[in-house]
Formats: C-alpha cells, sequence, structure tokens
C-alpha cells in the first residue's frame, strides 16, 4: 500500500477520536511508528483543519431562514397556469387562509343582498330602493310560467300597491300619489289580462282566480275609503282617483 | 454515505418534479457544507451567504438536466459551488476579497459587536489567512476533504481527478499547511 493511502487511511480512521479527545496524537503515532515522520504534521494539520470547521459554521437560523427564501424565490421562477396558481403548495396556514376567504366574502356579499332585498320589499315610492322593489317583481313574474300563479302573483302587487298608496298619505308623501295611482292602475290591468288567459287555457279555475281577484278590489276600495275620511281634504282628489281606478277595475271584472 | 444518497434520491426525483420543498429538503441536508467550502475560501460570511443561495439556485436551475449516472448529487453541487466561487472571483478582485474586512469586529455604527462573534471573525480571518497562502488546489482539496467533509471519492468527482491524485495531493496539502502553520506561529 502506498505511503499516501496509508496516511489517508490513517486519518480517517483516528481523526474523529482525536477531535473528540479520545484519544491523543502520541498515542495514534506510537501505534505507527514507521509512518510518525511523515503522519504527525498531516494529522496536526488535518486536526487544525476539522478543528477551523466550527469558525467557518453557519450563524444560528440561517439555513431555516435561507431555505424559506430559496423555496419562495423558486417558487417565483416557476411558470404556472391559472389552474397551478390555485392549487399551488401553500403553507397549512395560507390553505386556511384561501379557503376561509372566499367563504366570508361570500357570506357577507348573501347578507348584504338578503338585507338590500329586505330594504326593497319594505320600500315605497321615493325611497331609493324603490326601483329595486320593482325589478325583483318583474323578475318573479318573468320566472312564473303558471297563468294561475301569475294571477295570483298580480293581485299580491296590486294589493302591494294599494298598501303603498295608504303609507303615502299617512306619510304626507302627496307628491307620489299620482304615480302610485298609475302603477295601481297598471297592476289591476296586468290582473285582468292574466284572468282572462286563465279563461282560455283553463276554465275551471277561472272562477276562484275572478273570485280572487273581485275580493283584492273590493277590500282596496274599502281601505282607500276609510283612508279618504281620515284625510286631509287636499288629498280627497288623489284618493278618488284611486278609487275610481279600483272601482273601474271591478266593473271590468263584472 | 449511502443512506444518505438515497435519501437524496427521493427527494431529487420530487424536485425534479418541481417540488421546491424537496430541494428545501435537500438545501437543509448540503447548504451548510457548501456555506463552509465557499466562506473558506471568501473574505466575509455575506458574501458566503448570497453565493450559497445562488449555487442552490443554480442547481434547482439544473436539476432538470441532472442526472445521477454515477455523480453524487452532493458532487454536482459542488462543481457549481466552484464554478459560482470562480465567477465570483472574476467578477470581484480576489486580493480585495482576501484582505481582512476593516469592518470586522465592529457594527456599522462603531459599536462593537459581541466577543464570540468577534473571536469566530478572528478565527475566520487566521484560517484565510493560512489557506489563502496554499496554491489553489491544495486549497481546494483540504477544504472538501476536512471543513465540507466530502469523502475521497466525492472530492475526487467535484476536483474531475481520480481519487488516487486526490490521496497524492492531499497528502502534499496536509504538508503544506503544517508547513504555513509553523510559519504563521
Amino acid at each position: 500500500m502506498r505511503i499516501e493511502r496509508q496516511i489517508e487511511k490513517i486519518i480517517q480512521e483516528h481523526l474523529p477520536d482525536l477531535e473528540n479527545g479520545q484519544e491523543t496524537l502520541d498515542a495514534v503515532l506510537e501505534k505507527f511508528p514507521k509512518l510518525a515522520n511523515e503522519l504527525r504534521p498531516r494529522l496536526e494539520a488535518a486536526l487544525w483543519l476539522r478543528k477551523a470547521r466550527f469558525a467557518l459554521a453557519t450563524r444560528p437560523g440561517y439555513i431555516h431562514d435561507s431555505r424559506k427564501c430559496l423555496e419562495a424565490k423558486i417558487e417565483e421562477t416557476q411558470p404556472r397556469g391559472w389552474l397551478g396558481n390555485i392549487f399551488r403548495q401553500y403553507t397549512p396556514q395560507r390553505w386556511v387562509f384561501n379557503i376561509v376567504a372566499p367563504v366570508v366574502i361570500i357570506l357577507l356579499l348573501a347578507l348584504v343582498i338578503n338585507s338590500a332585498v329586505l330594504t326593497a320589499r319594505l320600500s315605497i315610492p321615493g325611497d331609493p330602493l324603490y326601483s329595486t322593489k320593482l325589478v325583483l317583481e318583474r323578475t318573479r313574474l318573468a320566472f312564473t310560467f303558471d297563468p294561475g300563479d301569475k294571477s295570483n302573483l298580480y293581485m299580491e302587487y296590486s294589493r302591494q300597491r294599494t298598501s303603498e298608496f295608504v303609507e303615502l298619505v299617512l306619510d304626507g308623501e302627496y307628491d307620489q300619489l299620482p304615480a302610485a295611482t298609475t302603477r295601481l292602475e297598471a297592476e289591476i290591468i296586468a290582473s285582468l289580462h292574466a284572468l282572462n288567459k286563465i279563461s282560455v287555457a283553463d276554465a275551471t279555475s277561472e272562477r276562484p282566480a275572478t273570485a280572487g281577484l273581485h275580493d283584492t278590489l273590493s277590500n282596496e276600495i274599502a281601505m282607500l275609503r276609510i283612508l279618504q275620511r281620515s284625510s286631509p281634504p287636499s288629498v280627497y282628489a288623489n284618493i278618488a282617483q284611486a278609487i275610481q281606478v279600483a272601482q273601474t277595475g271591478l266593473m271590468a271584472l263584472r | 454515505m449511502p443512506a444518505r444518497q438515497d435519501n437524496d434520491r427521493e427527494l431529487i426525483r420530487r424536485a425534479q418534479r418541481g417540488d421546491p420543498h424537496a430541494f428545501g429538503d435537500l438545501y437543509v441536508t448540503h447548504a451548510p457544507a457548501i456555506f463552509r467550502y465557499l466562506f473558506a475560501q471568501l473574505g466575509n460570511c455575506m458574501d458566503a451567504e448570497d453565493l450559497t443561495g445562488e449555487v442552490f439556485l443554480k442547481a434547482w436551475q439544473s436539476l432538470p438536466k441532472y442526472m445521477e449516472r454515477g455523480v453524487p448529487f452532493l458532487a454536482f453541487l459542488f462543481r457549481i459551488a466552484h464554478n459560482t466561487l470562480v465567477d465570483h472571483f472574476r467578477q470581484n478582485n480576489r486580493l480585495e476579497q482576501q484582505a481582512p474586512d476593516e469592518m470586522d469586529g465592529y457594527h456599522e455604527d462603531g459599536t462593537p459587536e459581541p466577543v464570540d462573534t468577534v473571536g469566530k471573525l478572528l478565527e475566520h480571518q487566521k484560517i484565510l489567512g493560512v489557506l489563502s497562502k496554499l496554491r489553489p488546489d491544495y486549497q481546494s482539496v483540504l477544504t472538501l476533504r476536512f471543513i465540507s467533509e466530502l469523502s475521497p471519492e466525492e472530492t475526487a468527482r467535484v476536483m474531475k481527478r481520480s481519487v488516487g491524485a486526490i490521496r497524492v495531493l492531499q497528502h502534499r496539502a496536509l504538508a503544506a499547511l503544517r508547513d504555513e502553520l509553523d510559519e504563521k506561529q
């Protein structure tokens, strides 16, 4: 065996023990007296290098911190499609955030929309959300295909218009009354048209629908008459017009 | 070492499929050795940290092309580290790099750093002072073998020499180092 190989082997075998202090340099040299002159300087140099390792070690926390930094850089360099961006590997906290954030946003949005719909349903002419209420009613009508149900809806909206009219009078919003009367008239006309369609399609269900509209209009007339008695004289004409509209509808029904 | 290579193999496979966390695990395993190799030849810790990051980023970019074929991953990394170091020295004046940092031992505001940090800096400068007096191939073999703790086979692959040639080089380099230490004392 060549001397370099022998010394290399000795260094490899004894260096850890020399470093830990479990063996002394002289004790190792005594085991290899023929190589002592060659071995001593090399073992000393190797020992010095092994000790130098500690002065060249990384500072505490460097590996952990720089790993994160490296992974982030790698993530940045990786080309991804939109699907890849959605399913990319995140930390558990990021995953929780990614799932919770849209759910919270959807819930909040649903809450806001629901509140807006409720507020719109309670609105009267002149309120900011009244147009939304009308849009919602038209939408509901557009998605109601059964003539009987459609007729019922028109009757319901006719009652709503009368209630709005009453509220406007009670709130003193007299300038809105002519427009409210027009809308009431439109609903009554639409109800009558819907009733005509029922009579063409199904004669048996026409009678209860007609009776329903009759009751609705009679109630509206009664309600408006009571309102007329308790209202200031300046709105008599408006209320009288609304009563006339309802009475015209009743006459047309007959 | 075979256990380490097996573990590396699995992590490399995952990293090649684009898993940055697997590459992060490889980084944790091998970065300390790469850092020591670079720090033993550079004037300051910051440069060694920057270059360590650069080495692994280059390794990540070259990973799709990496096929083991008898070259262990550690040797692959050290080759990149060696080339990065050469580039660094080319871009900066090597002598300037190896001169002791005038600020070492003091913060930028002039206040002294903790005693252990100062001690470590002085020790580093001493190591750098001794190693820089050796031939570049002696420096490389000693750093790879005793500071980065590579086996003779791995060192041979990094330095692109036979294992026998590495043994001879190490034998001479250790003697030269001992002489240099005597001269310093």
